[in-house]
């Protein structure tokens, strides 16, 4: 064993510059990993701070015992308490103090004309609560709001809209509130709960502006007494409280707070990071193996040697393992340090982008620390196990052999198993695409698809570098020509080279082509179903924004130039026990701006007691127009609808429609989410849409859009994603570069002689680049290649799964543009990658290279 | 390129040349000051024992290694005034190379391996020389073969007519039978004699080996860096006494 160490350790420091390679590929997959963690560690800890600080006053929150949770929404919608309760719960002993908690949604409007916030964290408003021990909010300046219209704001949001103390604006509740701001608050000793923005009214404005009636509440917040403890507290309100209302304990409050933002944004945050980091070690893994197998090729000669000389098995094996151990933890170690690195300089980074990454020292967790670590050694270990095993069983013989330079072909035991694989993949995906539609199924395929492009690399990289080296010849000449022979020369050592870039294209392909039918799907929903002139939607993203004022619709509907003006609100019941989503609007105007499909039954007289429902759910729910459902509303009522119609296109207009008369004594805060336009006959769209944005200009300024813009808007959200998609896989590419460029480099080396020949016989040095360049750009032409097929066939695969999984109907696109310009940028990057191995073949200096033995 | 067949003209020569491998105490005179011109037409041999700076004269003249001090010449051309792309381009197109181990590209055709230089440098080249050379080396039948699938003395064959192809002022051969037995090696010399005698090619040859030298035209002796005799129409047995000599403590 020690034999083995001494044996790797000179290895290692006689081949620096081989390893180099491996060690960057662990060193990024590593860091990225870690740094993943460590930000995710340190905005938890962070989260639990503020949340902790900011809840620590209060002891107990009174609120309605039951939530509508709708699919998508894990929070749920809790109906209001009685303000008045305060009273009752003041009364009980160990009560020190009670307040009612009103909250609704409120955009204000900052100093340029322009909505703060709504592109994603929530845009919140509600009663400034005097007592600072149940605030969680603190007064940073100024003083509390005591006449109507003055408010305290979130010192962020104050900063984010450049607005000050006196200054006077507007509040979006959806109709415009004209506020003045009084005083400025902190979150748990931040600027803001994150990027939330809030405004806090006086009591009276927020049960007149934030609830559907006056005299609700979103819960009691109740402050114990000295002496009683926060159970205690819970025990003793719980006899007093009506029906239906629960008293929790303040820490299990916070904790829920904390869960929504930290469980769920953090952990689908870091999740999206680590798939992409773990694309990013799966390429390496790669660029790692690759390396070894050829050192160890490379490396036959002195390994026969040293078995000649009575090695065992094991001690060659040994050495060669040790070498990628070595390897491996050095490279884990610095890649843990750059991970903290990257996260520490997030930390810097953010703020300056306006996102608030917590101050103070980074949080590292014992998981985000050994994790990377084992990750990274494993990882490492694993793709070196194979070579070593190999180096173990080389036959002493070999030692008398001609050097041999792994040229294995492809067996034919491969191209079985390949073959096998892959019509394996093609049954298990088509039967989860076309047969039972089922995402696990596909997505099982999808990775039986990977690997079987893996295992059969090798069988097409001869044929494939044959087909795209092609052109070469003719255009390159001799130079060309011997390019595309060096490439065919290893079928494995390419086919393998070439994985790494192909997993990586492959997954942007992936992205791109369901990003792409993503958009066509919008697309298509918009001029199907969307039969109105334009929409007018609340500029908002996620659960920010105040929605549309639902005096908007009827304010349009009076313009000559307008036909028909619906709003659509949303509203929460649970139908026949499952929380679902409600559409509330006026029926029959919304049968005129919206194509519903097939209609069996009438939309016209809904009235209070009908409902009209999508076929899937009528499906689901077994009814036809007649039968009744019942429907509990967040108030605990139970009420039973007549099913009135059933209608087949659910895209914009939702699973169930009933009427605001309806929906109204079961309402919280009043907003729509769009209303649709049509024109009178003979309006231009131009002269219509400028009459509409003046009526909404008096409403808080929505966007109006004609269906084009509307489709397109609703598309913007699916290009910021891919953008994101697109940076996290530069790494992984990266990666991939750098195992083409380490195995250019390695074949290099191992044709020092034949390089030196050309060079003698008269290769110009840029004829030597140009060899080793194109060489580079085949390899990579053909990892392309072969990501794009792959990548456009998991997207599709994911398109038809997605489509079967779900109600709603998904498109197929594919978008030959973006396709071509990844082509481009895989080809561009093997060119890359050929860089520094051609400029080092370039460099040798013949006479030396012939002469090496 | 105009063919040449007069004995007079100068294919390649050195004048005082000096190359002094490393520097300070560890400093090897490998040539201490040789002159000697390489005629047109002519088979030379340049023999001497291990060290004694043969295949550095050799390398210094084919423009594979540059000179301390001294000038060599291939034709018209001063070596010492070209830069690297020159220089490449004047071996690809004016001088020819035989290396002891072949030196074939593996993956090129026995074909493409003869017609390489003429490939490197855009095409072009006699296809009816080439056709003859073929003949001349005996590989017609090996064309589409690749360089493994031939034996040894076949392999150094297909360099000697990629030395010819391009119908270069001058063939530098190093030690070309080095790595054959004697049957290869004979067929070989034989090839380049053949060649030089009749296309009025000119080659310079290294080796130590007297049988091999005894084809060429003309031997010169190296020992320590300089040039010590000359021998006209040599004999192995001729040769293999001076070569003797050099052995012998003087």
């Amino acid at each position: 064993m020690n034999t083995s160490v001494r044996l790797s350790a000179a290895s290692l420091r006689a081949h620096k510059r081989r390893f180099a390679g491996t060690f960057l590929a662990v060193f990024l997959g590593v860091a990225f990993l870690a740094g993943t963690l460590v930000m995710g560690d340190t905005l938890r800890a962070s989260f639990d701070t503020m949340f902790g600080n900011a809840a620590r006053g209060t002891d107990a929150v009174v609120r309605s015992a039951d939530a509508i949770t709708t699919p998508g929404d894990t929070q749920g919608v809790r109906q209001p308490v009685d303000a008045d309760l305060v009273r009752t719960v003041e009364r009980v002993p160990g009560v020190a103090a009670a307040a009612p908690d009103i909250q609704g949604a409120g955009q204000l409007v900052g100093a340029d004309g322009e909505p703060i916030g709504g592109q994603g964290p929530p845009t919140l408003a509600g009663n400034w609560i005097d007592d600072p021990e149940l605030n969680p909010y603190r007064l940073a300046e100024g003083r509390a709001p005591q006449q109507p219209g003055e408010v305290v704001v979130n010192r962020g949001t104050a900063e984010r809209g450049g607005l000050g103390i006196g200054d006077t604006t507007v509040l979006h509740t959806p109709d415009p509130v004209e506020v003045t701001v009084v005083g400025l608050a902190t979150f748990g000793g931040e600027d803001g709960m994150a990027q939330v923005t809030f405004t806090g009214m006086t009591r009276a404005d927020a049960e007149k502006y934030l609830t559907a009636r006056p005299g609700g509440a979103a819960g009691i917040l109740v402050r114990a007494g000295p002496g009683v403890s926060q159970e205690e507290l819970v025990d003793r309100l719980a006899p007093v409280l009506p029906q239906g209302v629960e008293a929790i304990t303040g820490q299990e409050s916070a904790e829920e707070n904390n869960e929504m933002i930290s469980g769920q944004f953090l952990s689908v945050f870091t999740l999206f990071l680590l798939v992409f980091s773990g694309v990013a070690l799966l390429v390496a893994t790669f660029s790692i193996h690759n390396t070894f197998a050829i050192v160890v090729a490379q490396r036959t000669r002195e390994n026969a040697l040293l078995r000649a000389l009575g090695a065992s098995r094991r001690q060659v094996t040994a050495a060669t393992l040790v070498e990628a151990g070595a390897v491996a933890v050095t490279a884990s170690a610095a890649g843990l340090a750059g991970g903290i690195g990257i996260a520490a300089a997030l930390q810097a980074l953010f703020p300056a982008i306006g996102f608030p990454f917590p101050e103070g020292a980074l949080v590292i967790g014992a998981v985000s620390l050994l994790l990377p670590l084992a990750v990274g050694v494993v990882v490492c270990l694993g793709s070196a196990l194979l070579p070593a095993v190999r180096a173990g069983h080389t036959a002493p013989l070999a030692a008398l052999r001609e050097t041999a330079v792994d040229t294995s072909g492809a067996s034919r035991t491969r191209a079985v198993t390949g073959a096998g694989l892959a019509v394996l993949a093609v049954v298990v995906t088509l039967s989860g695409v076309l047969v039972i539609p089922s995402v696990r199924l596909a997505g099982t395929g999808a990775v039986l698809a990977l690997l079987s492009f893996v295992v059969l690399g090798p069988v097409a990289s001869t044929t494939a570098v044959r087909v795209l080296g092609g052109p070469l010849d003719r255009l390159r000449g001799v130079t060309g020509s011997l390019a595309r022979r060096n490439a065919l020369r290893s079928p494995k050592r390419t086919a393998a080279t070439a994985s790494a870039l192909m997993i990586g294209v492959a997954v942007v392909s992936l992205f791109t082509v369901f990003g792409a039918s993503l958009k066509a799907t919008m697309d298509r929903t918009v001029s199907q179903s969307f039969a109105g002139d334009v929409a007018v939607g609340a500029p908002s993203f996620g659960a920010g924004g105040s929605g549309l004022s639902p005096r908007l619709a009827g304010a349009v509907a009076e313009l000559p130039e307008v036909d028909t003006a619906v709003g659509l609100g949303r509203g929460v019941a649970e139908v026949e026990g499952a929380g679902r989503a409600l559409t509330v609007t006026d029926p029959v105007a919304l049968q005129r701006t919206f194509d519903l499909g097939e209609v069996t039954g009438s939309l016209e007289a809904l009235g209070t007691d009908g409902i009209a429902v999508t076929a899937q759910e009528a499906d689901r729910l077994g009814v036809a127009p007649g039968d009744t459902t019942r429907l509990t509303f967040t108030d605990g009522e139970r009420r039973a609808f007549t099913v009135r119609a059933v209608y087949g296109r659910s895209e914009l207009a939702g699973y169930y429609v009933i009427t605001r008369e309806a929906w109204a004594p079961h309402r919280t805060q009043d907003a729509d989410t769009l209303v649709a336009v049509t024109f009178a006959d003979g309006v231009a769209t131009d002269a219509g849409k400028a009459a509409v944005q003046r009526v909404a200009d008096g409403h808080g300024n929505p966007e109006v859009q004609t269906r084009d813009e509307y489709a397109r808007s609703a598309a913007g959200g699916i290009d910021m994603m891919l953008t994101l998609v697109y940076a996290l896989l530069a790494l992984a590419v990266l990666i991939a570069l750098l195992g083409i460029a380490n195995t250019l480099t390695l074949a290099i080396h191992e044709r020092t002689r034949e390089l030196g020949l050309l060079r003698a016989v008269g290769q110009t040095r840029s004829q030597v680049r140009a060899m080793v360049r194109w060489e580079s750009v085949l390899v990579a032409a053909f990892g392309t290649a072969g990501g794009l097929a792959l990548g456009a066939f998991l997207g599709w695969v994911l398109v038809e799964a997605s489509d079967g999984a779900s109600d709603s109907a998904f498109a197929f696109a594919m978008p030959p543009v973006q396709l071509g310009v990844v082509a481009l940028v895989g080809l561009a990057a093997g060119a890359l990658a050929g860089l520094r191995p051609a400029g080092r073949a370039a460099r040798l200096n013949p006479l030396q290279a012939i002469s090496t033995e | 390129m105009t063919a040449t067949t007069t004995g007079t003209r100068t294919a390649a020569r050195v004048v005082d040349a000096v190359k002094v491998y490393g520097t300070g105490d560890t400093a090897v005179r490998a040539l201490d000051g040789v002159s000697v011109t390489f005629p047109a037409g002519r088979f030379t041999a340049i023999m001497g024992p291990s060290g004694s700076g043969k295949s550095t004269l050799m390398h210094c003249a084919a423009g594979l290694d540059t000179l301390t001090s001294g000038a060599a010449w291939i034709g018209d051309t001063e070596l010492g005034g070209l830069d690297d792309r020159r220089l490449t381009l004047l071996r690809r197109d004016r001088v020819g190379f035989v290396f002891q181990a072949y030196n074939l590209v593996p993956t090129l055709t026995v074909a493409e391996n003869i017609t390489l230089p003429l490939d490197l440098a855009g095409g072009g080249g006699d296809p009816e020389w080439i056709d003859a050379l073929v003949d001349v080396v005996g590989l017609r039948g090996r064309l589409r073969h690749r360089p493994a699938e031939l034996s040894g003395g076949q392999q150094q064959r297909v360099a000697v007519a990629r030395a010819f192809a391009g119908r270069p002022d001058v063939v530098f051969a190093d030690e070309p039978t080095g790595n054959l037995d004697s049957r290869s090696g004979e067929e070989v010399l034989g090839l380049l004699g053949r060649t030089v005698r009749q296309t009025g090619r000119t080659v310079v040859m290294v080796t130590h080996d007297p049988v091999a030298a005894a084809h060429a035209d003309e031997v010169l002796f190296l020992a320590d860096g300089r040039l010590v005799d000359r021998m006209a129409s040599p004999t192995a047995d001729a040769v293999l006494d001076r070569m003797k000599a050099f052995e012998v403590p003087s």
